[in-house]
């Protein structure tokens, strides 16, 4: 019996030759990621143990992401303790304040996080690794033992095998994919549990590109996948090996591994989709929700905050202005993708149609620290999530779309097919 | 110091399925308002469903429950059950709950198929959480479920998270010493 990726990746990092779902290992990751909200606490527990020596800090990536330009005056003080604390620990790859942006996206961009990489994260969205063929294991609370010891328990995942096929439609977006193959879990169009399993996708995947391929990790994870795994294209590859600092090996499921459950869906006649609020699970084609008045909107998040996001977001917004009583927040994933939109001409464009551009990080998709929306208030974001209350009052509605159909919206006013726009 | 029980004999406590942790296992408040002390979570653990619980079970007793058990923002409930002595045995709970669970240091099973089935409420139960050995001496029912992995009972036996890593760093100390 062959193993699926994941197994091959823990197998190698644990030492094994093989390892199957359900045996308990303790890889040896390629670094270790502690996102700002966390590193207090951490430091905190293991200070009252005596544990002031991380046992890797050259592993050791911390990243202010989650709340980055310090709303409160309980932030700032987070913020210098934690700028304490990683001369304490001695952790010099610290991506503070506009120094890297959002840790789920800038690794991949900049050639950290790399194909066949394993590494140990606080925040449960390290389901990105996927996009470029590696795997982030969120550990909460847990990741002050990764700290202190250099790794933790894992029970091998067991792997699900989602196989795409078809070309997209133009105007169509890699977002869209998972907000219908989560409706479709719903409905029970397809059938699996994704509690705790890796999501591997399969199929016609050349077409995505890395943003496309972190959009296809986003909303899985909201479903309850520990993990998602894209096969690294040529296209991935070349990416990786043009941008690397370091050396690596992709990986691929064997031919002959075991998939809990093998699922396939058509999405060459897939249309734009929204989420209606309270689930990502909530999708419909957006024909059936267009006109829905929206007064905020955001372009941003893990799953939407790559270049290739913001230039499909920017191709509608071009030469054009928000609709008067929308407010539209972009958070550009990496401070990389914020030079570039400057260089590029795109940050204009979206200053002029009216946008609020926000630092390289979360946006509002954190607990509200910037952004918000008010009691009542409509938006539709590009969030991770809908849940009510996600980024502020629990009775506000929110609606989830691609960056496209998120940014016609905020021009029309309401809820929008970014394609008919684009014809008028 | 005693040696850990790992067979628990005690009275069956018996819920059903989906019964979600906050509400179903402890109130939402304790778990909003971040209570983690084990004082604060006892009185109200099973509160909703079965008020007074606590004063009525026993160390050793053991919570069967149905699929899925403990969906949502978890914890709490766990520190309740451990400082409680109960043991924990499922037919299924997501991963999240199950990892949560060992890391506050309770004895659990999870995918013990239809184990409802083979208990009620104040059943005498015999559980060996080192080999999944299920007896029911009320109703003179044996079972065989899959037990603990041996590196997660580590764990447990050092009263979860924050024992284990105590117990690490007292010995990496006594090692350098």
């Amino acid at each position: 019996m062959g193993m699926t990726a994941v197994e091959k990746v823990l197998a190698a990092k644990s030492g094994r030759a093989s390892v199957k779902p359900g045996d308990v290992v303790s890889p040896d990751p390629d670094f270790i990621m502690i996102h700002d909200g966390v590193v207090m606490g951490a430091k905190r527990e293991l200070d009252a143990l005596g544990i002031t020596k991380l046992a890797a800090p050259d592993k050791v990536m911390m990243v202010t992401d989650h709340d980055v330009i310090y709303g409160s005056a309980r932030a700032a003080e987070r913020g210098a303790f934690n700028r304490k604390a990683a001369a304490q620990w001695g952790v010099k790859n610290f991506y503070d304040v506009g120094r890297g942006g959002h840790g789920h996206i800038f690794p991949m961009e900049s050639g950290l996080l790399l194909p066949g990489m394993f590494y140990f994260d606080n925040d449960r969205h390290a389901t990105n690794a996927g996009a470029i063929g590696a795997f982030g294991f969120r550990m909460g609370g847990e990741i002050s033992r990764v700290l202190a010891t250099g790794t933790n328990w894992v029970m091998v995942p067991k792997t699900v095998r989602l196989t795409l096929r078809g070309k997209l439609k133009p105007g169509v977006h890699a977002r869209d994919i998972g907000f219908r193959f989560a409706a479709l879990l719903k409905q029970g169009g397809l059938a699996a549990d994704l509690d705790y399993r890796v999501l591997e996708y399969a199929g016609d995947l050349e077409q995505f590109d890395l943003a496309g391929r972190a959009a296809l990790c986003s909303t899985p994870t909201e479903i309850r996948a520990y993990g998602v795994f894209v096969p690294p294209s040529e296209a991935i590859l070349e990416h990786a090996r043009t941008k690397a600092q370091r050396p690596f090996t992709p990986v691929y499921s064997d031919a002959d591994a075991h998939y809990d459950a093998d699922l396939k869906m058509d999405i060459a006649a897939l249309e734009p989709q929204v989420s209606l609020p309270g689930s990502v699970e909530n999708a419909v084609d957006v024909s059936e929700i267009e006109s829905t008045p929206v007064d905020h909107a955001f372009i941003g998040s893990c799953g939407s905050g790559m270049w290739e996001d913001l230039v499909a977001a920017a191709s509608v917004l071009k030469g054009r202005r928000l609709a008067p009583n929308v407010r539209l927040f972009v958070a550009p994933g990496s401070e990389a993708t914020n030079r570039r939109l400057a260089a590029e001409g795109l940050l204009g464009t979206f200053i002029e149609a009216g946008a609020v551009m926000l630092p390289p990080g979360c946006g509002p998709c954190n607990d509200a620290v910037i952004g918000p929306v008010h009691s009542g208030e409509v938006s539709i974001s590009t969030a991770t999530n809908n849940n009510a209350g996600r980024f502020g009052a629990k009775d506000a509605k929110l609606y989830l779309g691609s960056p496209a159909t998120v940014a016609a919206s905020a021009v029309v006013g309401k809820i929008a097919d970014a394609r008919k726009l684009a014809r008028s | 110091m005693n040696e850990f029980q790992w067979l628990l004999k005690g009275r069956c406590y018996k819920l059903g399925h989906d019964v979600p942790h906050p509400g179903g296992v402890i109130p939402n408040w304790l778990i909003a308002g971040r209570y983690l002390d084990p004082k604060d979570l006892v009185p109200h653990l099973f509160e909703e469903t079965d008020p007074g619980f606590h004063t009525r079970c026993k160390p050793g007793d053991i919570i069967v429950t149905g699929r899925n058990f403990g969906m949502g923002p978890k914890m709490n409930g766990y520190i309740a059950m451990q400082a409680l002595g109960l043991g924990l045995v499922c037919e299924s709970m997501p991963f999240l709950a199950y990892r949560a669970a060992i890391g506050c240091g309770v004895r659990v099973l999870t995918d013990c198929v239809n184990v409802t089935e083979m208990c009620e409420t104040g059943d005498e139960l015999e559980i060996d959480f080192r080999d999944g050995f299920f007896i029911n001496h009320t109703k003179d029912i044996r079972r065989e479920y899959p037990p603990m992995p041996d590196t997660l009972m580590e764990i447990v036996e050092l009263g979860g998270n924050a024992g284990w890593l105590k117990d690490w760093q007292e010995k990496r100390r006594a090692g350098a010493a």
